[in-house]
C-alpha cells in the first residue's frame, strides 16, 4: 500500500481530477488514493474497505478461497476502485490498472465522496477510517483480555447478529427505545422532524383528562403504568418503545458484556452499518459516481491529460448495460435516470405546470424557457432522498421500457415460464416484458432487502429474556439455523434468548432448546402494545 | 501511512482450524483403518470437511435441515474440499503412525536431474522483480533521483540494477524398487476379505511409491493356487479358483524372478503374500526355507498377512517360529478393518534384529 505520490502519473492524474471536480462545483472532503497491489486489494475487500482489521477465522476463510480462486483462474484480481467514504475519505486504486482506468476511478471516486457527505442519510463522518483503526487495536487488545478461546466463541456469536444492523430503519435504537439521556422520538414520523426538538408543551393531568372525555384506561391504570415506566428506566437505563430492528446496534448499548466484549461489537457495528447506506442508496450513489466520471473523464481527454478514449468507453458501456430489473445493475439504472433528471429539470419538465398542464400536444412539446439549474436541483435531490423516492418518483413505465429494465434473455424467460400475455416485444433474442410493474417490483426491494426482517421487542420477556420478533412475510425462516443463531445470541445476552415466527416460539436457556406451538401476533398488534407501554407478547 | 495490507493472521487461523480437521481426519484415519483416500495413483488428496458459516436467521424451508447447529461457527450442509497433495499426505500419515522412511539400498547410481531456480544473475529470462527494485531503489538514492525529502519519486532500473533467476542443475540419486504382492485364489477372496486385502495393498503401493518416489517403484502381481503365475493389477483382486494350495511355489517364482530379472546390488525388492494362512504342514516349512535361504538374504522387507484366518491357519505359525521379531520378514493378521493399521505398523514399523 503505498501513496498515490509516490507515482508521478498517478499524483498528476489525481490533481487533474480534483481540479475538475472543483471546477464543476463538487463539495467533497479531503480524499487520499493509495495504491495497493492486487492481492492486498482482495484482502482490503475483505476488511470491509479497511486497512487493518482483528485476526478471524471469517476473513481467513474468505481470503484463502479467494486466493484460490485468483491463482485458478476462477476469478480476476481486476478490482477497479474500492473507497471508504468519510473526512478524509480513502480510494484505493489497483496497481495493475492503466492510467486511463486509474484516472476514471479517481473520477469516480469524486462522486461517491461527495453523495456521502450530502445525502439526506448522513453516511459521511469524521475520520471513519481512523476510528476503525483504532478500534482494531482495542479488540487486539480484548482478545489479548479474554484469552483466544473465549475471543473466538464472542466474535463468532457476533457474526450472528452482523445482518441484523438497520441504522437507517423506522425501528433503529433511536426512535425504539428510551434512555434517561433522551427521549425516543415517535415511531413512524419522519426522520428530519423527530431531529427537531418539540417545543413543550404545559400538561395538567387532571384538567387533561377531563377535558379529553372519558379515557379507555382509568387513571389508576395509568398512574400505575407512568410508574412502572419510572421505575424501569431507572433499573435498566431505558425503556423498548417500539420494535428495534437495529438488534446488533441495542446490543451493544444494552447487553451485559465487558469492557473487551463491548469493543468486538462496537467495531463490527461500525465497520458494518454503513452497507445500510450502501443498500438504501446504491442506484443513486453508483448512478451519481458514473455521472461525474464521465463528466470529469471527458475533461480529461478534451485537455490530453491522460489517453485512451476507445479503451474508457468499451469499459464504460461494458458496465453501464442494461440487465433486467430483478438483477438491478444500479451503474446502467443510476447513470440513466440522473442523464433523464437532468434533461427533465432543463426542459422544465419537473413543475407544477407542466404535471397539471391538460394539453397534450403541449405537453409533448414541453419546453420551459426560463433558465434552470439542473444541476443544483439535481444536488437536492442527494440532500434529500434515498433510492425509493427516485425510483418511486422518476421512473415511469416508458422509462423502463426505455433502459431495458423489463428486457430478458429468450432462454431465461423460458426458464421464468414467462407467458405470451405478458410479453409486449420481441426480438431474435430477448422478450420485452410489460414494464407496467417494474416499478413496484423494484421497490418492494427496499421493505425487506431480501433479509427477515427481526426485531427485539422486548428485553424483560419471562424475567429478564430477550424476545426476538419475526415480521412475518409469507416465508418461513430455516429452522435448523435457529437454534445455532440463538445460541449465539444467548452468548451475547447473558440470559434467555427466543424467537417468536409464524406461530412458534423458539428458547434458548442456558443450555436447553425447546420450541412450542403459540398463537401468533400481528406486526401491528405488537407496535401498538409497546406504544402503549404493555407487554407486546405474552407466553400462554 | 506504511502499512502492507494482509490476511495473512486470519488466514493462519482458518489454516490452524483445517489443520485441526485434517489431524481429525487421520485419527479416523488410524482407528477405522480408512487408509484408501486416492482418487488415482499419486494424485492429490481431496479431504472434504464440514463448511463452517456462521448462522444467521435466513430464509429457508424445513426440507433443506439436516444441518447440525452447534455452538459457535454453524455447520452447515456443505462441505469445505480442499486438496491435499499426496506427498504431503503420506507424510503426515507416516508420521502418525510412526512409520520410519524405508531404508534404500544400492548405489542410488542413476541420477534425476531436475533444475531449481536457486541463483540470481545480470542475464536471464525470468526477472526477479523484487530484487531488482530493491537494487535499483539503491541506485537511485545513491544517485539522488529518488529523495522523499525534496519530493523526489523517481526509481531509474538500470540494466545493470537488473537480477533473473537463473536455474541450477540439481541432481538426486535415483533408487530402484521392486514391489511383488502374491495372493491365494484358493481361498474365498471376496466381499469384506477383499476390501480388506485391497485396502491393505492400496496403502503398500502408496507408502512405497512415497518413499522412492512415484514411477520409481515397479509393482508386479502374483497369484497362486497350486500354480503361481503372474497376473495383472486387475486379475489380482478377481481371479478365483476352488481348488487345492500350495503356496511355496510362489515364493518360489517371486524369488526367482527377482534375482533372475534384477540387478540384486542395486534393486530394493519388497514382497507381500495375502491368504487364510491355511497351508499344509510341509508347504509352510517348504516357504520358511524359502524366505530363509533365498529370500531373506535379498529382500528389504518380506510380509506375510493372514487375512480373515480361520482356525486352520497354520502358516503364520510355523513363519513366527522361525522368524520371531526379524527384522526383514514381518506377520500381520488381518481380521477386520479396524486392524489395518496394526498390520501396517507391523510390516512397515521399526524393529531391531
Amino acid at each position: 500500500m503505498r501513496s498515490v505520490r509516490s507515482d508521478s502519473v498517478l499524483a498528476e492524474l489525481e490533481q487533474r481530477v480534483l481540479h475538475h471536480a472543483q471546477l464543476m462545483g463538487r463539495r467533497l472532503p479531503e480524499i487520499r488514493f493509495f495504491i495497493l497491489e492486487p492481492l492486498e486489494f482482495a484482502s482490503l475487500l475483505e476488511k470491509d474497505v479497511y486497512p487493518t482489521s482483528p485476526i478471524n477465522i471469517w476473513e481467513g476463510k474468505r481470503m484463502v478461497h479467494k486466493k484460490h480462486a485468483i491463482e485458478t483462474g476462477l476469478e480476476s484480481s481486476l478490482f477497479y476502485e474500492v473507497v471508504q467514504t468519510g473526512d478524509p475519505s480513502y480510494a484505493y486504486l489497483n496497481d495493475g490498472n492503466s492510467p486511463v482506468t486509474q484516472a476514471s476511478v479517481m473520477a469516480h471516486v469524486v462522486g461517491h465522496c461527495e453523495f456521502s457527505e450530502r445525502n439526506v442519510l448522513g453516511d459521511s463522518n469524521a475520520n471513519r477510517t481512523e476510528y476503525v483503526m483504532h478500534l482494531v487495536r482495542e479488540v487486539d487488545r480484548a482478545r489479548r483480555q479474554m484469552g483466544a478461546q473465549d475471543y473466538l466463541e464472542y466474535w463468532n456469536a457476533v457474526e450472528s447478529v452482523t445482518p441484523l444492523i438497520s441504522p437507517n430503519s423506522q425501528f433503529n435504537l433511536r426512535r425504539a427505545t428510551e434512555t434517561e439521556d433522551a427521549l425516543s422520538a415517535q415511531v413512524g414520523s419522519p426522520a428530519g422532524e423527530s431531529s427537531e426538538p418539540e417545543a413543550l408543551t404545559p400538561v395538567f393531568d387532571t384538567l387533561t383528562q377531563l377535558l379529553s372525555g372519558a379515557s379507555e384506561e382509568s387513571s389508576f391504570e395509568s398512574e400505575l403504568r407512568k410508574r412502572r415506566r419510572d421505575e424501569t428506566l431507572n433499573r435498566r437505563g431505558y425503556i423498548l418503545k417500539a420494535p428495534c430492528q437495529d438488534v446488533l446496534d441495542f446490543l451493544r448499548h444494552h447487553a451485559p458484556a465487558s469492557r473487551a466484549e463491548r469493543t468486538i461489537l462496537d467495531y463490527k457495528y461500525v465497520t458494518r452499518a454503513p452497507q445500510d447506506f450502501v443498500l438504501r442508496t446504491q442506484i443513486m450513489n453508483e448512478g451519481w459516481a458514473m455521472y461525474w466520471e464521465k463528466k470529469i473523464m471527458l475533461a480529461l481527454f478534451e485537455e490530453r491529460a491522460v489517453d485512451g478514449v476507445i479503451d474508457y468507453t468499451r469499459v464504460f458501456s461494458n458496465v453501464c448495460r442494461p440487465r433486467p430489473y430483478f438483477q438491478r445493475n444500479p451503474y446502467h439504472l443510476g447513470y440513466h435516470l440522473w442523464c433523464h433528471i437532468e434533461k427533465l429539470y432543463r426542459e422544465g419538465k419537473v413543475s407544477l405546470e407542466y404535471r397539471e398542464e391538460v394539453d397534450r400536444e403541449k405537453k409533448a412539446h414541453w419546453r420551459e424557457e426560463r433558465e434552470v439549474d439542473a444541476i443544483g436541483a439535481m444536488g437536492h435531490l442527494v440532500d434529500t432522498v434515498t433510492d425509493y423516492e427516485f425510483l418511486r418518483r422518476f421512473l415511469t413505465p416508458e422509462l423502463a421500457h426505455e433502459l431495458h429494465l423489463n428486457r430478458v434473455d429468450q432462454r431465461m424467460a423460458e426458464r421464468m415460464g414467462v407467458e405470451d400475455k405478458d410479453i409486449v416485444h420481441r426480438d431474435d433474442h430477448y422478450v420485452w416484458l410489460d414494464p407496467g410493474p417494474v416499478r413496484e417490483e423494484m421497490l418492494r426491494f427496499y421493505t425487506h432487502f431480501h433479509r427477515p426482517r427481526i426485531y427485539i421487542i422486548d428485553s424483560d420477556f419471562d424475567d429478564g429474556g430477550l424476545l426476538l420478533y419475526h415480521r412475518e412475510d409469507g416465508r418461513p425462516l430455516r429452522k435448523d439455523w435457529i437454534r445455532p443463531t440463538l445460541r449465539n445470541l444467548h452468548r451475547i445476552w447473558k440470559a434467555p434468548v427466543l424467537l417468536l415466527t409464524q406461530d412458534q416460539l423458539f428458547a434458548v436457556t442456558g443450555n436447553q432448546y425447546k420450541s412450542e406451538e403459540v398463537t401468533p401476533a400481528s406486526f401491528d398488534e405488537v407496535v401498538e402494545k409497546m406504544r402503549r407501554g404493555d407487554k407486546p407478547y405474552r407466553a400462554a | 501511512m506504511d502499512v502492507r495490507i494482509s490476511s495473512d493472521e486470519s488466514e493462519g487461523v482458518f489454516n490452524d482450524f483445517i489443520q485441526e480437521q485434517l489431524d481429525e481426519i487421520l485419527d479416523d484415519i488410524i482407528n477405522k483403518g480408512d487408509v484408501d483416500r486416492f482418487d488415482d495413483r499419486g494424485s492429490d488428496v481431496i479431504i472434504e470437511v464440514d463448511d463452517i458459516v456462521p448462522p444467521t436467521f435466513v430464509y429457508g424451508d424445513d426440507s433443506d435441515g439436516a444441518g447440525d447447529g452447534g455452538e459457535g461457527p454453524g455447520r452447515e450442509k456443505g462441505r469445505l474440499r480442499f486438496k491435499l497433495p499426496f506427498q504431503m499426505f503420506m507424510e503426515l500419515l507416516g508420521e502418525r503412525l510412526k512409520l520410519p522412511n524405508l531404508v534404500k539400498e544400492g548405489s542410488g547410481r542413476i541420477k534425476e536431474f531436475s533444475y531449481a531456480f536457486k541463483t540470481f544473475g545480470q542475464v536471464g529470462v525470468i526477472l526477479d522483480k523484487r530484487r531488482t527494485f530493491k537494487r535499483a531503489l539503491r541506485s537511485s538514492i545513491g544517485s539522488g533521483v529518488y529523495d522523499p525529502a525534496r519530493d523526489l519519486y523517481d526509481v531509474h532500473v538500470r540494466r545493470r540494477d537488473r537480477r533473473f533467476h537463473v536455474p541450477q542443475r540439481v541432481e538426486k540419486p535415483r533408487y530402484r524398487a521392486v514391489c511383488f504382492y502374491m495372493g491365494d485364489i484358493s481361498y474365498s477372496t471376496y466381499g469384506e476379505r477383499l476390501e480388506l486385502e485391497k485396502r491393505l495393498v492400496n496403502f503398500i503401493h502408496q507408502w512405497l511409491d512415497f518413499n522412492y518416489g512415484p514411477g520409481h517403484v515397479e509393482h508386479r502381481f502374483f497369484v497362486h493356487d497350486v500354480e503361481a503365475h503372474e497376473v495383472s493389477p486387475t486379475d489380482f483382486f478377481t481371479v478365483g479358483n476352488a481348488g487345492g494350495t500350495r503356496a511355496a511355489v510362489v515364493f518360489d517364482l517371486v524369488s526367482q524372478i527377482a534375482f533372475n530379472e534384477y540387478e540384486s546390488a542395486s534393486t530394493n525388492f519388497y514382497g507381500f503374500y495375502f491368504g487364510d494362512g491355511e497351508v499344509f504342514e510341509d508347504d509352510a516349512k517348504k516357504i520358511v526355507d524359502v524366505l530363509r535361504l533365498d529370500m531373506k538374504p535379498a529382500f528389504n522387507r518380506i510380509g506375510v498377512v493372514e487375512v480373515k484366518p480361520s482356525q486352520f491357519s497354520y502358516l503364520n505359525r510355523e513363519i513366527k517360529r522361525e522368524f520371531d521379531k526379524d527384522a526383514v520378514i514381518r506377520m500381520g493378521t488381518l481380521r477386520q478393518r479396524s486392524e489395518t493399521v496394526e498390520v501396517i505398523k507391523n510390516l512397515f514399523g521399526t524393529r531391531h534384529a
